[in-house]
């Protein structure tokens, strides 16, 4: 039995409306999931007392939507997580789920051979081909984002900034930091051009979403105290904690507490920030740097999931849009379905692809001039959908920041 | 942050509904939701009156009831303004004030309502001859043959003839109606092959459960070119794919209308200027979110949606504004021992109490405050449930107090 009882116990607060199952795309996509009213409450209640098992709980993508339409504040996606983590316990991973959940490692023992991305990026070319990964678990048909030629944290030492007195740690999260270092480069020029020196933090760790996803539970325990431990010495010093990845954000935000059940985690959390948010806090104490180029672009705004659960609104479109000749429209359709490593496991693939289709008939209207989404696994569905490569949001407001 | 023109809290049939009305308006919306409203639980239809001709039972109302407040112009364009959006989003809905429609329920008796989804409309099962009632192998709680005892009475010249068809939906989990209207959506072809099999002539009705998709009527309108029957969905058990339709068709108003929707958004309080709301504030796990407007709608519900709570007895409480919550003084008064009686429930008619400006008023009967405007659920003085007005007061206070 886990340790954890806050989750499990907001189960209580269940009246079996239906709402979730409602609002689950995985259900709206396949028969096989039981969905989350009986995974989580229902028989997520009686497993933590006694040890049974609903197997489909393995359908779930912890995209939160169940979440989001529960009237009473149910952890229902939490729960499941949970009971994912029992079920490893008497269950053996795959070996796509456990490489699918250490990203991070994977990208070290990477980075610390000879030639080891070149190798990397071509062995991932040939893996597909091969069939290695399908054998694997991992589904061929779709590529693995490929390693950036040096690291965000490598680079970093060599990007010039103005020292000030105010700062942000940078939470890189595992993308930016091995696949897309251009982001943290755009974040450090956004936050230049608002007064504030960027700082990185070698001690941080993976923040375990994808280890969660995986049931990979104890381990992410072991990087949430880590990393708790690291905000809760910066919060000291008075400097916050800011990722623009949105599900970095909402693990040491939020699901840190909820599934750990530790207050430190609570007040950890109030250090850390989406890197749009921050930026709207600058904004209301007035020390917003409103001087920005004009651009003239027609932005489509896919809004991840782990952002719409922290219920902050929409701080990227509405700073985006104090930029001249910006216009932001949301795409409006749902989950992309990628939701994390789910859309790479190859029996989740199609399921991920169902889920996504309305998004990408959304994005195939070609209304616009760019795709913009802070989630990057949403970035990676979408140009896999469409063929259309979205960006960051922080990637936009660096460029009108941009003055040369 | 962008300042709203008005934000509207909660999501449900009556939020949605203001919300609609001020983007038709050309405000500038926010919609808060903490959870997704009661939408996908209901039939879809919106009641206004338990009475054959619910114009003249709403014209003889007391000076105290909230309809003789919102006043019958606001009521009768609130009818006006919801066909009108829904049949945007082609979701036709049919019905007025001067007549009730009848309706089938999934038990075979008919319910009367005055606003409903054409695809539920069974006025003319009076006039038909033979009468198929269609089951769907795997759905729960869709009987045909009970169904058929219970119609019986209503129509006893009919021929009846109950069939369940076999449209490979076993396999996986248990299926309810909103899986099948999903499936059948995907997919109708062997749905349309049977309903064609059963040879209905146009002088026939063929009732099925609410399988005919859940956006909208576009898989009714591809099977019903193919029918000379008319085709009548029935009521349900949540989730109800006839609710899932309404709310996202108001939903997809907003959107392609630039509102802003934010779920989680739990909001714990009211900012005061005098006699003005300047802003509410939202609370996640971690930090606080202000939100500045110039109105405010509150549409949070009655008991059921949490919009009213009660921790000790004979003391309700509106939470985010504190405003006074009127009720039945007295224990005993409270409730009817005899649940499905045919009498009122003393603690339905708790709530808060306006002017015909929708404004919660104070025991003099004075607005409280300037720009604030409660509707829907929780407004009080009556049992709307036992009224049959709750979907009507719900869009007629919604429509007028996004209208002053």
């Amino acid at each position: 039995m886990s340790d954890n009882v806050k989750a499990i116990f907001s189960g209580d607060r269940c009246l079996s409306c239906t709402a979730c199952m409602a609002a689950c795309p995985v259900m709206a996509a396949i028969k096989d999931y039981r969905g989350p009213k009986l995974v989580a409450p229902a028989h997520g209640r009686l497993h933590f007392s006694q040890e049974d098992i609903e197997e489909s709980l393995n359908y779930c993508s912890n995209c939160k939507s169940c979440d989001r339409a529960c009237p009473s504040g149910v952890a229902i996606s939490t729960m499941i997580m949970l009971q994912r983590a029992e079920y490893y316990k008497r269950n053996s991973h795959i070996r796509a789920e456990d490489m699918l959940a250490h990203t991070e490692r994977m990208a070290n023992t990477v980075r610390s051979m000879p030639f080891g991305v070149t190798l990397a990026n071509i062995g991932m070319t040939l893996g597909q081909s091969l069939g290695v990964f399908s054998a694997m678990g991992i589904t061929d048909k779709r590529n693995l984002p490929a390693y950036a030629e040096m690291s965000f944290k490598d680079k970093f030492p060599t990007i010039a900034q103005e020292s000030s007195e105010k700062k942000v740690v940078l939470f890189t999260g595992c993308y930016i930091n091995d696949n897309e270092p251009q982001i943290g480069e755009a974040f450090i020029k956004v936050m230049q051009a608002n007064g504030y020196e960027v700082l990185i933090d070698r001690e941080f760790k993976c923040c375990g979403s994808p280890l969660v996803a995986n049931g990979f539970l104890d381990e992410a325990r072991q990087h949430a105290d880590n990393n708790v431990a690291r905000i809760l010495e910066w919060k000291e010093q008075g400097i916050p904690v800011v990722t623009p990845c949105t599900s970095c954000s909402l693990m040491l935000k939020e699901e840190y507490y909820e599934l750990f059940d530790d207050e430190d985690m609570r007040r950890a959390g109030e250090n850390v920030f989406d890197a749009f948010e921050f930026l709207e806090v600058l904004q209301q104490m007035d020390e917003f740097n409103y001087d920005l180029n004009d651009l003239n672009q027609k932005l489509l705004y896919h809004v991840p999931c782990h952002l719409k659960s922290q219920a902050i609104g929409l701080p990227a479109a509405d700073i985006l849009e104090l930029i001249g000749g910006v216009t932001v429209k949301t795409a409006n359709a749902g989950c992309c379905g990628m939701s994390g490593n789910y859309g790479f496991q190859k029996d989740k693939y199609d399921i991920a692809m169902k889920i996504g289709a309305k998004l990408f008939e959304r994005v195939n209207k070609k209304d616009f001039d760019q795709v913009i989404s802070d989630c990057h696994t949403c970035r990676i569905q979408i140009e896999h959908g469409t063929k259309i490569k979205p960006v960051h949001p922080i990637e936009i407001l660096a460029q009108a920041y941009q003055f040369d | 942050m962008i300042d709203s023109d008005v934000i509207v809290i909660g999501g449900g049939l009556a939020g949605l509904m203001a919300a609609c009305v001020a983007v038709r308006r050309k405000e500038k919306v926010t919609v808060l939701t903490f959870g997704s409203g009661s939408l996908p639980l209901a039939s879809g239809a919106i009641d206004f009156y338990n009475s054959k001709f619910p114009e003249t039972a709403i014209k003889n109302l007391p000076v105290g009831h909230p309809y003789y407040r919102i006043g019958l112009p606001a009521i009768k364009d609130s009818i006006n303004f919801l066909k009108d959006v829904t049949a945007r989003a082609n979701l036709p809905y049919t019905g007025d004030l001067s007549f009730q429609i009848p309706i089938v329920t999934a038990v075979g008796t008919l319910k009367y309502s005055t606003l409903i989804p054409e695809s539920m409309d069974a006025s003319l099962l009076g006039d038909v001859k033979k009468i198929f009632v269609v089951g769907i192998r795997g759905i729960k709680d869709f009987y045909p043959r009970m169904l058929v005892d219970n119609l019986k009475k209503y129509f006893s010249n009919a021929d009846f003839n109950p069939v369940t068809f076999d449209l490979n939906l076993l396999g996986g989990r248990d299926i309810n109606c909103m899986d099948a209207a999903q499936m059948i959506a995907d997919n109708d072809e062997l749905f349309i092959n049977e309903l064609k099999g059963l040879n209905a002539t146009p002088e026939d009705a063929i009732i099925i459960p609410p399988v005919l998709g859940t956006t909208d009527n576009s898989t009714r309108v591809t099977v019903k070119t193919q029918l000379h029957a008319a085709l009548i969905e029935t009521t349900c058990l949540p989730p109800a794919p006839t609710g899932v339709r309404l709310q996202r068709a108001l939903t997809k108003y907003l959107e392609d209308n630039g509102a802003r929707i934010y779920k989680n958004a739990n909001v714990f309080g009211g900012v005061v200027e005098e006699n003005r709301i300047t802003g509410v504030v939202t609370k996640n796990s971690v930090r606080e979110k202000f939100y500045p407007a110039r109105k405010f709608i509150l549409a949070t519900g009655g008991f059921y949606g949490g919009g009213i709570v009660m921790r000790e007895f004979d003391k309700p409480h509106e939470p985010i504004f504190d405003l006074p919550v009127k009720y039945i003084v007295g224990e005993e008064n409270w409730s009817n021992p005899k649940l499905f009686a045919d009498k009122p429930q003393g603690f339905a008619a708790t709530g808060i109490f306006v002017d015909s400006k929708m404004r919660p008023i104070d025991s003099d009967g004075q607005p409280l405050f300037e720009n604030l405007h409660v509707i829907g659920a929780n407004i009080g003085g009556k049992d709307f449930i036992h009224e049959k007005s709750l979907g009507g007061i719900a869009i007629s206070s919604a429509y007028k107090a996004a209208t002053i």
